[in-house]
């Protein structure tokens, strides 16, 4: 680039981040940023503690066909467990009658006398199975609660059938396990626990996916405002379109970095001062768990690099789609290929934390679409092997050349083209005739 | 030094459709007014835009001043006025000039300077109001357009190119910009405007070229275009009761070929080689009241009208001028 188009560069840059980093709204947006992150973050901590301190949980209907008495053993422990709890009803009935049994149990559900009613049988003596039904069946902390308590009377039920003393059998069998997770990484031990990472994976992705939609669509917008006000007649007169492109696409870009580190420099203070309130609040433990991981300095530089490089990508589709539009009605059905992309990448990103190295994590994060945000976050879960990630931003890097190819030339012939919406066969002659 | 602003040399340019500019080549001279005539369609626009390296022509040469129009930086010494106009709604005045300017290479502090003279000079600041802390979309439709002025000639331009210049101005913004032109020339600035409008052109311009269909039509100076198409246009008026009388001469066709009735007088197109006096002689046969019959200059609405017709008027239509 020589030095003339070097300095127009500039010029452009200048106007496209001042005047967006000077907007209302980029303040709002920064200033409510970390408000909606530490919405975010904490709730599902409140929402978690509220689940342990869930206090009506043994209000349940015990339904009791196994005739070894395990049903008030199971209360016993519920209520030992939950005292503040309304304590629960025990039916004792023989197998054949448990349908009845249920059908009552169901309408003290339904007229919410109880929370839901729990069936042991003979599977149940055996090891093997119970059943419980009720209003928080959806609710994989009570679930695990109920189950625990079951399990661990079956145990207590064997053990003293075999003869050991009744206080033993507690003493042995009351145990209230909490298995703590930690990650272990290329560089051995890491720092935080695993779950943290999960989350912390989850929210980097999350935040890279709102920060690329975001931003590109303010490059589609910038692009269309441009040609709809017809101020880039006069523009493209002082500068040409490759150098103009890319000045939007730099300064809007920096314009998204300058958001993120204000978000992140507010989150810090907002965590430093705001964080031993809610940890008074809640209790240490409950905050303590989700603490945030350190993030190696590769890492983060991995990170920024699959923004800039996912941004680029998605912001010059984007910009070429605000070349082709003429109405604010033509840039929903325009964009859509390009935002189906950005979704089917959204979607995936649930099944890749739960399970970070199946071959569908790996394909979706090597497909150079879906890389920019999808690597990252499996990178965050598990040690990706470094040719995986070179792979994947060497694609990155070929997609992004390639989308900037393309967009450039539409974006130069659609800049000045007023009228419909062009059609895939007119988009083809303006790649090929744009030299 | 070349003595010429812009030398274009044999430039066409073909779309998928239509062939907006085939084999177009003019000259235009330092410090002239010269005026880009042409029916809608004709290639004015892509003319224009390719000398500002907008669009690339298919084939030819361009030269600015002696140099290519690629050469880095050419194209910073010219101000161009779009056809289709417009700026930045939402960003304020004096940023908006400032970035025009800055992309023209005008240093910050100079930009500046200018900026404030400029908006005192079009009334835009004003010591009740200064409109250059608006933004651009609190301004009216004409303070708009001056702020669009001001933006194509913040960085003192040699050569100011100006698409329809004079459509959707209101008349004191047509005037403004007339005196603007005038005053450009004056300090030596070439000044290049296209219009399909010929009064305007016919008043401001020292030389014209006339384009139609992708084609030059004619080209240069005013005078010498009047001239070499001087002496075939007679102005005839003859009192209102005659006027029944000579219809039936001025649709003799292998003597008029054209005639404009200018209500007070008739403004006639000799056929091709019908001689002047013949008609008079026609004229005074009928014994009508013969009130004027004189050879006149054409006016370059004449010239376009004999030289593109009515044809090219109605074929131009793309819409990509």
């Amino acid at each position: 680039m020589d030095k003339v188009s070097l300095r127009k560069l500039g010029v452009v840059f200048k106007r496209e981040y001042l005047e967006r980093v000077r907007s209302k709204w980029f303040l709002v947006g920064t200033l409510l940023g970390p408000v909606f992150f530490a919405m975010i973050t904490v709730l599902p901590i409140l929402i978690s503690t509220k689940t342990h301190a869930s206090t009506d949980l043994a209000n349940v209907t015990i339904i009791d066909a196994t005739g070894s008495g395990i049903g008030e053993r199971v209360a016993g422990a519920l209520r030992q467990r939950f005292p503040l709890s309304p304590v629960p009803q025990v039916r004792s009935v023989d197998a054949a009658s448990i349908g009845a049994e249920e059908d009552r149990a169901m309408l003290a559900v339904r007229d919410k006398e109880t929370r839901g009613y729990l069936v042991l049988d003979s599977t149940t003596v055996a090891g093997t199975s119970a059943r419980y039904a009720g209003r928080n069946a959806g609710s994989i902390g009570d679930v695990e609660q109920i189950t625990s308590i079951v399990r661990q009377q079956v145990l207590a039920q064997r053990l003293q059938s075999e003869g050991i003393d009744a206080k033993r059998v507690a003493a042995l069998t009351g145990t209230r396990l909490e298995v703590r997770t930690e990650r272990i990484g290329d560089s051995g031990r890491e720092q935080g626990s695993g779950l943290g990472a999960a989350f912390l994976g989850y929210i980097v992705a999350l935040l890279l996916y709102m920060m690329i939609v975001l931003y590109g669509q303010t490059v589609l917008r910038g692009v269309m405002e441009e040609k709809t006000t017809r101020v880039a007649e006069v523009v493209v007169s002082s500068v040409d379109t490759d150098t103009l492109l890319a000045g939007k696409i730099f300064g809007i870009g920096l314009v998204a970095v300058t958001q993120v580190l204000a978000w992140v420099a507010l989150s810090i203070a907002l965590a430093v001062y705001g964080g031993p309130l809610l940890a008074k609040k809640l209790g240490a433990g409950a905050f303590a768990a989700s603490a945030i991981p350190s993030i190696s300095v590769p890492a983060l530089g991995a990170l920024l690099l699959y923004f800039v490089l996912g941004f680029i990508f998605y912001a010059s589709l984007f910009a070429a789609i605000g070349a082709m539009v003429n109405s604010q009605e033509d840039v929903q059905q325009a964009s859509m290929p390009v935002m189906l992309l950005l979704v089917s990448t959204v979607i995936f990103m649930t099944p890749i934390t739960t399970n970070p190295g199946s071959a569908l994590a790996r394909t979706m994060s090597l497909l150079p679409f879906s890389a920019p945000i999808l690597m990252p976050l499996r990178m965050t879960l598990v040690s990706v092997p470094w040719y995986e990630v070179a792979g994947s931003l060497a694609g990155v890097v070929v997609a992004c050349l390639a989308a900037i190819w393309v967009s450039a030339r539409i974006y130069r012939v659609g800049l000045l083209m007023y009228g419909k919406r062009p059609t895939f066969g007119e988009l083809a002659r303006w790649v090929r005739h744009a030299g | 030094m070349s003595d010429l602003a812009i030398d274009i040399r044999n430039v066409a340019k073909r779309y998928a459709e239509h062939v907006a500019v085939r084999d177009l080549s003019l000259q235009v001279p330092r410090g002239a007014v010269y005026g880009l005539l042409g029916p809608n369609g004709a290639g004015k626009t892509t003319t224009i835009r390719m000398i500002l390296n907008i669009i690339v022509p298919d084939s030819g040469t361009i030269e600015l001043f002696g140099q290519p129009h690629l050469t880095n930086g050419a194209t910073d010494r010219i101000g161009y006025l779009p056809e289709e106009r417009g700026l930045y709604k939402k960003m304020q005045v004096r940023r908006v000039l400032r970035f025009l300017a800055e992309l023209k290479g005008v240093p910050g502090k100079l930009a500046e300077a200018r900026i404030e003279e400029w908006l005192e000079r079009f009334q835009l600041r004003t010591p009740e109001k200064d409109w250059g802390l608006a933004k651009i979309d609190e301004l009216s439709r004409g303070m708009q357009q001056k702020v669009q002025f001001i933006g194509t000639l913040l960085h003192d331009p040699d050569l100011v190119i100006l698409d329809e210049p004079f459509s959707g101005l209101d008349p004191i913004n047509a005037q403004a910009l007339k005196d603007t032109v005038v005053d450009l020339k004056a300090r030596g600035k070439t000044v290049i405007f296209s219009t399909h409008l010929m009064d305007n052109a016919e008043r401001l311009c020292d030389a014209v070229c006339i384009i139609a269909r992708g084609d030059k039509v004619l080209d240069g100076p005013v005078t010498a275009v009047k001239a070499a198409h001087g002496g075939r246009v007679i102005a005839l008026a003859v009192g209102g009761e005659s006027r029944p009388a000579i219809a039936h001469i001025l649709a003799d066709r292998t003597l008029v070929s054209r005639v404009d009735d200018q209500n007070r007088f008739y403004e006639i197109n000799l056929a091709p080689g019908a001689d002047p006096q013949r008609l008079l002689q026609r004229v005074v046969e009928t014994g009508a009241a013969i009130q004027r019959f004189e050879l006149v200059q054409p006016s370059l609405h004449q010239i376009f009208l004999e030289r593109v017709g009515a044809s090219g008027v109605e074929e131009g239509m793309s819409g990509q001028g």
